[in-house]
Parts: structure tokens; C-alpha cells; sequence
């Protein structure tokens, strides 16, 4: 394993602006992409507030023709799966197009819109329903559109791993380059607001205000905290082997070089196996990028505003860098909520940008510290030189995994 | 690199449950199709396909919701497999070191349209407490790992009718990384309704039964169960004495990036992930003595499989028995590539293969040695599993005698 996996193109649909240039300047000016909800009528539920993705010309990206029989989802990856090729500068030959995979996380993927045919199937003559209509409602299909639209021929996967989903396909996608299997790969995460989706947060009671008293504000690790706000977006990197992208006199954004991935023994297991489990998960991503805790400088952390999940983390991230240990950690879900399947991917966005422009984004709505999350909470905006930050997604159903970005020497 | 070996075997398909009584089935040509009894067809122009029957689940699950999802046969499927490879409790190990990569095409659909179809009018009344905590398809590895307490990597492979290889194929660079030392690995799938629709109105279905590589097929039949397998690295699997079915030798991908739904006419993606199967498993076109297909019995796929062996075997190709088992247990779909990577170890087990059934008239474009109608006695050294899914996401993984 003697090869490296670089970023050199980085593509964003966001609540905070399409493009990573948008996504950057709004999220380091502290600006917030939460609002109330205009996708979905809410009115006869507790919690209204999203982050939703808004002004996406889709049209710009993947131009006119067949747009009508996509879905939301659909654009979105396509959307970014464009800009980051266009920033990448990849000139698409067919040597190079089948040497290019697609690897993307999702957890629900177009689920929503299978389940609007189903709505369809259950309410009229299902014989009838147009094959057309049932054109882009797999699980993976934006996937399956971005491979055809963009001649991505190595090879498409779709990972579905919850809150983890695209951490682990950005980690898959790293090791298939250091490995030698893969020479250029599209990954990162889409996730979509729907109905389905707010059931499922809803009913579990991991909203904000899911238990009717509070307000519905993201403010991770903060006392007054009370569930998340629910984002969506899509977020793409182009990854390649380092030395093609030296080669070919690429712009390198930074190396992703480590991940790890461990489960914490599902719902029933208790806080502090938990607490161990989060640990071991970022230990093995620090092990696996040959370093140690000391080289880590920023932490972009899980933090979502969840009871639970943050008072975890928090403790997690104590019992591995020492009690006292001061290292920044700033959660990018204050402003942008979370994005489920496609958060590890807005994390590593955020990662990226922070490394090529020496700037922590701010933990915005943290003003009131929770003794038991006892961190240094970056809650404005910080200059500061990054060369490696650790990715946190850490999911209670079990799901742990984490990331390593670090500068490109 | 480590050498990766499988050890264990579940199978939960609609000819038989169990590896042992759903093996006898398939050697004897036994078709598991039948008219659809999970929900009512009568609006449709199709009424068969492939259900599991006779399955009894010898568990209790937390509530019926639980109960009714795929979990039942991948739990099914998967506590045969780790009791046939002797790791049916793992303590004293280190939990992280084991892991779980299962694949679907539409996850845990059924109870949803179960809950909608009694009151269809708001699409809300398709969630109930149930729903929320097993609709994500990530549900369907967290079950298993709280079931079998694995605590180490866990993903869901959400790639449509390649899904179970790509799970596979996961799973084995992990083994290969050194990152864990046993993977619990495979597919499954129930039939929801709105994908017996999506294949349905696509015309995509056959009425009565599915005839792959026969001039006179007419479509897939719809199929669900799980297929499960434990495959571990030959170190780990010397050290306790495993019982070793096959070698996983390796496993080749590609992507057509041609269309939504139909294949590449000429098979390049196919073409593409048998060549690189056989690269990444160090293993000649010549040492190959078994395909288990694709063969959905679609007019399509059946020509562009046919036209993508005889490319990459040459003049080897017609000598190669070919055969696909969804003659008989139908497309299950997701889990369909897993259940078939089970059977082809077991035809390099049993010395065996199973037979094309309803294979009459020759078709032309179709002509190879397709096993018709009757199972097979031979030596199998050497097996390519093919699997093709919509969007042209291509997958072959390659078993061989340990």
C-alpha cells in the first residue's frame, strides 16, 4: 500500500450555496442554511425547520435535455459530480474513462421517489402507471445517471451505511487508490430531504423539538441542545492516484490518508461501550494513517445537535487525546444541519477548504458550554494553519467511521 | 496479500430453504415459481413469481415489523452459514476484526407497502415506529451485527442486481488490507410491489416462467431470499481447522456508462468485469470450467452475456457449461449475484452444476453449452459468477477449488 489518494476536484449542491467557493465563503462567515421548511408541508408536525438546498440550476450543469424525468437526488449528484470533474480539469478520454469510478454513499439514495410510485401504485390502476415514471426511482440510480452522463466506466458502487454512508465511500474509494485497484475516483455523499426521511427522524424522536419544548436550532455540544435539524445536499470530490495527478500538473486540495470503521454493537449497547467504540474508530483511522494523535490539529467533528450522540463524542474524544488535551474541534452542522448519509462528505469538503485556506469555519449557536462536552468549541471563526484534520461520523445505530485529511507536501 | 476462503454457506431461495434441501432442488431441476401471494396481482398482466415457501422462522424478533422485513432470511441464511463454518459464537475473538457486507436492490420496501396500501391516502400512514427504525437499508447489517455481535466494518450495498458481488468484493479487499480477519457477506431481498411494477410495466416480466438463453424466453421472473456466505482470510481459517468450501480468488468490476436500463449491445462492461475478474484472480481463461450467469431470461441480457463469453473465452467459449439457476428461483435481484457465489461454491463442493430448466428451442444468438433441463455431474476446479445490473454496473467474481 505505497500509493496515495489525493483530492483535486471538489463539487457542492449545499444549503450554503452551490459550488465550493458559495459553500466557503457562507460557512466561514458563520452564515446559516437552516430555515423553515418549504419542500415538505409540515403543518401537523412538531419540528418545521430544514436545510434545504435552494437557487440549483441544474440546468447549467447537466443542460437541458431528459431533465424533466429526474429526481431531486438525481440532480443533485449530477450537479456536483460535473463541477468537481470541471475543477478536477479532467480532460475525459476513453482511457481515462475506464480507469474512473463512481463510489458514492447514500442512505437512502432515491428511496423517496420509489416510494412516491408506491403511493401512485396504491391509489390507481398500477398497470397503467408509465414506465417513465418509474425511470429514476432506484435506490442507486443517480448514481447509475452520473456513470452514463459522465462515461465513469471503471466501475459505479453505492454504499448505504446511515449516518456513515459516504465516510465509508470516501474510505473505500481511498484504499482501492492506495492499493493500487483504481487510478480516479468520483466519491462522496447525496443525500435528499423528503417525506421519508423526516418520518424516519421524526418517529425516532432525533429532531430537534421531536419532543415538543424547546426551539429548533443546531447547536452542537451547546447545554441547551435538543436533537438535529435534517440538510440535504450532495458533496463529490475527485480522488486520484497522487502520482497521475502530478503527472498531469494537477491542483492538489490535500491527501485523504486514513480511515477506519468500527461498529459499536447496535442500539442496546450502552453509553460507555459506546464511548469506547467511537474511540476505537478513531483510533484505527489515526493508526492507518501512520500517525498519531499529536499530529492532529482540528477535529471536524460528528457534533449534530443530539443529546446523546454529541455527550458520546465529546467523551470519546477525551479519553483519546488526554483529558486535557485542547485540541479546536468545530462542527460544520451548526449551519448546515445533518445531512445523514452525505454529512462525512460535507465534512470533508470543510476539511479540505480549511487545509487550502488556513481557516476554521465556526460552530455557530454555541454559547452555552455542557460541562459534559467539555471541548474547545472553535465558536468563531478561526485563522489558524490546518495541516490534518480528523472526520467524525458517528452513527447511535452503530455505525462508526472517520477520516484523515491532510496537506499535500 | 492474504489468500480468502469461504467457509460457510446459508441459502434461503424459493425452491428450498436450507443449503442442503435448496442444493437437492436445484439439482433436480425443481421450479420454485408460483402465483404471488404476498399481495394482489389482479390488476396486473403477470401473477407469478418466485416466493421463499415452507419457511418457518425459529426466532422471535422484537415486533412483527422486524419480523416481516428481509431480516428473516438474512438472519435465516446467515446463522446457517456461521454454524456451518463454526463461528457461531465468536467470544474470545476480537469482535472488530469481524464484519458484515450484505447487498440489496430495494431493502426493507414491504412493510412500508404494507401500512400505505390499508390507507393509501397520505403517504405518512406508510411510517409507523417499525418502518422508521428498519427503512434505512442500513438495517439490515446493524440487525445482523447485533444478532452475531460483529463489531467491525458493516456496509449495505445498494447496486441494484450486482449488489451481493459488490458486497463480496468489498468485503474481500478488506480481508486483503488486513483489516479484518472474517466477513459475513451476501444478499437479500423480499418482493415488493412497486418493484414487481417498475419490471412489470417496463414489459420486462415473463407471464408463466423464466427461460433463460431459450429462443422463446420472454423475461425475468421476480424472485427474493438470501444467499449468505463467511469468507476469511486462509490464515484465520488454518488456525481453527475451518472446513473450507472454495477460494475467493477475486473479483473484477466495470461500469457500461451507456444507459439507465439496457446492457451495452456488445457487452463492453460485461466484457470489461470478466477480464478484469480474471486479471485480479490471476486465473487463464483456460482454468474457468463453470459460469453461473446472469441469465435473467431477458431477450437483452442473455444475447450480450452470450456475445461477451464468446469474447473473452474464445474459442474455449462453447466447451464452458453455462447455466443460470434463475430459471428456477427467479431474479431475486439484490441478493441474486450472493445466492449464486453460494451455489458456485457448492458446485466446486459437490462436484455439480445445476441445470438451465425450461430450456427448449435453441436460440441462434444463443449458443453455448447451457446445461438444459438436467443438473450436471462434473469436476468444477474453477467457477465465473457473472452479475449485470440496471445502469450497466457490472461485477464477476471468480471461485476455485482450495
Amino acid at each position: 500500500m505505497n500509493k496515495k489518494a489525493v483530492a483535486t476536484g471538489i463539487g457542492v449542491v449545499s444549503p450554503l450555496g452551490i459550488g465550493h467557493q458559495d459553500f466557503w465563503k457562507n460557512l466561514v462567515s458563520g452564515n446559516s442554511g437552516i430555515a423553515p421548511m418549504e419542500y415538505l408541508d409540515l403543518s401537523k408536525y412538531e419540528c418545521k425547520y430544514g436545510a434545504e438546498v435552494k437557487d440549483l440550476n441544474t440546468e447549467e450543469f447537466l443542460g437541458r435535455k431528459g431533465l424533466r424525468y429526474l429526481n431531486k437526488g438525481t440532480k443533485f449528484l449530477g450537479s456536483s459530480v460535473k463541477m468537481a470533474l470541471d475543477d478536477a480539469k479532467l480532460e475525459m478520454d476513453e482511457e481515462l474513462s475506464n480507469q474512473t469510478g463512481i463510489l458514492i454513499g447514500s442512505s437512502l439514495g432515491n428511496f423517496s421517489q420509489t416510494t412516491d410510485y408506491f403511493h401512485d401504485i396504491a391509489r390507481e390502476d398500477p398497470s397503467g402507471l408509465s414506465p417513465m415514471q418509474s425511470y429514476d426511482v432506484a435506490l442507486n440510480s443517480s448514481i447509475n445517471y452520473a456513470s452514463v452522463v459522465f462515461k465513469l466506466k471503471s466501475f459505479a458502487r453505492t454504499i448505504s451505511s446511515s449516518f456513515t454512508s459516504s465516510t465509508d465511500a470516501i474510505g473505500n474509494a481511498i484504499k482501492l487508490i492506495q492499493n493500487g485497484k483504481a487510478n480516479v475516483i468520483i466519491a462522496g455523499g447525496v443525500e435528499q430531504i423528503s417525506l421519508d426521511l423526516y418520518m424516519i427522524f421524526y418517529m425516532r424522536k432525533m429532531l430537534a423539538r421531536a419532543n415538543g419544548t424547546g426551539s429548533e436550532i443546531s447547536m452542537p455540544f451547546d447545554k441547551r441542545r435538543n436533537g438535529f435539524i435534517m440538510s440535504e445536499g450532495s458533496y463529490v470530490f475527485v480522488l486520484e492516484n497522487h502520482d497521475y495527478a502530478v503527472s498531469r500538473g494537477a491542483r492538489i486540495y490535500g491527501e485523504v490518508s486514513g480511515y477506519g470503521s468500527i461498529f459499536a454493537g447496535g442500539r442496546n449497547s450502552d453509553t460507555g461501550k459506546r464511548v469506547e467504540k467511537a474511540g476505537n474508530a478513531m483510533k484505527k483511522c489515526v493508526d492507518d494513517a501512520s500517525m498519531s494523535t499529536d499530529d492532529i490539529d482540528l477535529i471536524n467533528a460528528n457534533g449534530n445537535s443530539g443529546k446523546l450522540p454529541d455527550l458520546i463524542e465529546a467523551k470519546a474524544i477525551k479519553e483519546l487525546f488526554g483529558e486535557e488535551s485542547n485540541i479546536p474541534v468545530h462542527t460544520v452542522k451548526s449551519s448546515l444541519g445533518e445531512s445523514y448519509g452525505a454529512s462525512g462528505a460535507m465534512q470533508t469538503a470543510s476539511a479540505l477548504l480549511s487545509i487550502n485556506n488556513g481557516l476554521v469555519p465556526p460552530t455557530i449557536n454555541y454559547e452555552e458550554k455542557d460541562p459534559e462536552c467539555n471541548l474547545n468549541v472553535v465558536n468563531e471563526r478561526l485563522e489558524k494553519e490546518v495541516n490534518t484534520v480528523l472526520i467524525n461520523s458517528f452513527d447511535l445505530s452503530g455505525n462508526n467511521s472517520c477520516l484523515i485529511v491532510k496537506k499535500h507536501e | 496479500m492474504p489468500r480468502v476462503v469461504v467457509t460457510g454457506l446459508g441459502l434461503v431461495i424459493a425452491n428450498g430453504v436450507g443449503v442442503k434441501n435448496a442444493w437437492e432442488a436445484l439439482m433436480n431441476g425443481k421450479d420454485g415459481t408460483a402465483e404471488i401471494k404476498s399481495f394482489d396481482t389482479s390488476q396486473y398482466k403477470v401473477h407469478r413469481a418466485c416466493e421463499v415457501k415452507d419457511f418457518k422462522l425459529d426466532a422471535v424478533f422484537e415486533n412483527e415489523t422486524t419480523a416481516n422485513t428481509i431480516h428473516k432470511y438474512t438472519y435465516t441464511a446467515a446463522r446457517e452459514a456461521l454454524e456451518d463454518s463454526g463461528l457461531s459464537d465468536i467470544a474470545g475473538n476480537d469482535r472488530e476484526r469481524f464484519g458484515i457486507a450484505v447487498g440489496t436492490l430495494a431493502g426493507e420496501l414491504p412493510p412500508f407497502e404494507y401500512l400505505l396500501r390499508n390507507s393509501p391516502e397520505d403517504k405518512a400512514n406508510g411510517f409507523d415506529m417499525g418502518v422508521a427504525l428498519t427503512y434505512p437499508p442500513s438495517s439490515i447489517t446493524t440487525l445482523l451485527s447485533e444478532d452475531f455481535g460483529f463489531e467491525g466494518s458493516n456496509m449495505v450495498s445498494l447496486n441494484a442486481c450486482s449488489s451481493g458481488n459488490h458486497a463480496i468484493a468489498w468485503a474481500l479487499d478488506l480481508l486483503y488490507e488486513g483489516k479484518v480477519d472474517v466477513m459475513l457477506v451476501g444478499g437479500g431481498e423480499l418482493i415488493p410491489q412497486t418493484e414487481f411494477t417498475h419490471f412489470h410495466n417496463l414489459k420486462a416480466l415473463a407471464p408463466e416462467k423464466c427461460q433463460p438463453f431459450d429462443k422463446d424466453r420472454k423475461g425475468l421472473v421476480i424472485g427474493e431470499g438470501a444467499g449468505i456466505m463467511v469468507i476469511e482470510t486462509l490464515d484465520f481459517a488454518s488456525k481453527r481447522n475451518a472446513n473450507i468450501y472454495a477460494e475467493l480468488n477475486g473479483s473484477g468490476m466495470s461500469c457500461d456508462g451507456h444507459h439507465m436500463t439496457a446492457p451495452h449491445p456488445e457487452g463492453a462492461g460485461a466484457i470489461m468485469a470478466m477480464t478484469n475478474a480474471l486479471t485480479m484472480a490471476r486465473v487463464s481463461y483456460e482454468d474457468v470450467d463453470y459460469i453461473n450467469a446472469h441469465g435473467t431470461g431477458t431477450p437483452l441480457n442473455d444475447i450480450m452475456e452470450t456475445l461477451s463469453i464468446k469474447s473473452v473465452f474464445k474459442e474455449r467459449a462453447s466447451d464452458i457449461p453455462v447455466s443460470s439457476i434463475k430459471s428456477m428461483i427467479g431474479h431475486t435481484m439484490g441478493a441474486a449475484s450472493a445466492i449464486e457465489s453460494v451455489v458456485s461454491c457448492l458446485s466446486i463442493k459437490n462436484s455439480a452444476i445445476p441445470p438451465t430448466i425450461h430450456y427448449k428451442t435453441p436460440d441462434p444468438q444463443c449458443d453455448l453449452d447451457y446445461v438444459p433441463n438436467e443438473g450436471r455431474e462434473m469436476k468444477v476446479n474453477c467457477v465465473l459468477n457473472n452479475s449485470f445490473a440496471f445502469g450497466g454496473n457490472n461485477v464477476t467474481n471468480i471461485f476455485s477449488k482450495f
